[in-house]
């Protein structure tokens, strides 16, 4: 009886530690899937005919159409500077430098990927739209009500995703190889206040 | 001892290789993939300009809410398929996929010379023309994309200058066409 129970035991573990390691890898990336440039990500190999499994499973369960990273760049960030869960509650500001591309557009989902309703209509701010300081650099708050300058309408609850998507990628070698090297500054997601 | 080293091998083994399935049968197994979804939305051969995402709506996941975009999901069964749409800014960007999700092809509005762009997609190798079709007199207005698979899907992304764009932008999309391509033959001309 005792063999029988160990077997089962090392089954259960076996596949709570495999099903668990798989979901991660797919789901967040590894240091081999992902780039990480501060609080984004970026999946380097998304779209590519040689697109590694982990890539492959994350993008069939996500259901997007990913563009080959030579094209354009997409980035995630679902946490802030400190690496904590961007929330609803919490008021943040997203600040950065002219980015590296010919249009690029920073947009506010909820952590179920939905577009969050506001009377202002307003989920994004891209490089045609977003009004910038004199050097170029910009200035976002995330927050639920009205904020001057740059307002993106923030949930009541909830957490929060962001993606900034870079079209147009400049980049001396015609191919962003490598993410971290073409946008090595991206913008910071700093926590103001919760409530 | 060597019961307890016997016990952790199997483990890592085990796991290994309950992970390593996992990650390769989620693909086959998702039931939303992207191709599941572009198969519900638009029917074979047909342009299909998309919705703007909304709060209430996304035709597909993450559609970004300042970009439009316009499928064509393509079968080459019956020979080549045309897709002709107007490009109204270099950004504009024409991205082919297989149902797999593979990015095989794009092309990008900058490098056009025109704002019109007529593509025909085609399997690799198998060009499909009748005998006697010429695209001698076509061939500058063309781009011919070779598909490695019969059936597949092409995604326009039209990114927003600016809100009061979205309107232009969207009848440019919807004056679009895909449909099989019926080569002009030598005679008929």
């Amino acid at each position: 009886m005792r063999p029988l129970l160990q077997l089962l035991l090392l089954f259960i573990v076996s596949l709570a530690a495999g099903l668990g390691s798989a979901w991660y890898m797919i789901e967040e990336g590894s240091a081999f899937t992902t780039a990480r440039i501060g609080p984004w990500s970026v999946w380097h190999s998304a779209g590519k005919p040689d697109a590694d499994p982990y890539t492959i499973a994350h993008m069939a369960r996500a259901g997007r159409l990913p563009i080959n990273a030579t094209t354009a760049l997409y980035f995630f960030a679902g946490t802030d500077n400190e690496g904590l869960p961007l929330r609803a509650q919490c008021e943040y500001v997203v600040e950065g430098r002219p980015i590296n591309a010919a249009w690029w557009s920073i947009a506010l989902y909820d952590g179920t990927g939905r577009l969050i309703p506001n009377k202002a209509e307003r989920h994004s701010f891209n490089r045609t739209d977003i009004a910038r300081r004199a050097d170029g650099s910009f200035r976002i708050v995330l927050a639920r009500t009205a904020r001057p300058g740059n307002w993106l309408p923030s949930a009541d609850d909830g957490t929060l995703k962001l993606v900034l998507r870079a079209y147009g990628v400049r980049h001396a070698d015609g191919i962003a190889a490598d993410a971290a090297v073409v946008f090595p500054n991206l913008p910071s997601i700093r926590k103001v206040l919760c409530r | 001892m060597r019961k307890i080293i016997a016990g952790i091998l199997s483990l890592v083994f085990l796991s290994a290789f309950i992970h390593l399935i996992a990650v390769l049968s989620l693909p086959h197994l998702a039931p939303k993939n992207a191709w599941a979804r572009v198969s519900a939305l638009a029917d074979s051969n047909r342009m299909v300009v998309l919705p703007a995402a909304n709060p209430a709506h996304q035709s597909l996941p993450l559609m970004a809410p300042d970009v439009r975009y316009a499928i064509c999901r393509f079968n080459l069964e019956s020979g080549p398929v045309r897709l002709s749409t107007q490009i109204l800014d270099g950004l504009w960007l024409i991205t082919f996929y297989t149902p797999s999700g593979e990015n095989f092809y794009a092309i990008t509005g900058s490098e056009l010379k025109r704002n019109q762009i007529e593509i025909i997609i085609s399997r690799k190798d198998r060009l499909g023309f009748k005998a006697g079709a010429s695209l001698l007199d076509e061939i500058e207005d063309l781009v011919l994309v070779d598909s490695p698979v019969k059936e597949g899907v092409a995604v326009i992304r039209a990114p927003l200058l600016g809100r009061s764009y979205a309107s232009q932008t969207e009848a440019a999309l919807n004056r679009g066409t895909c449909s099989n391509h019926v080569a002009k033959t030598a005679s008929g001309r």
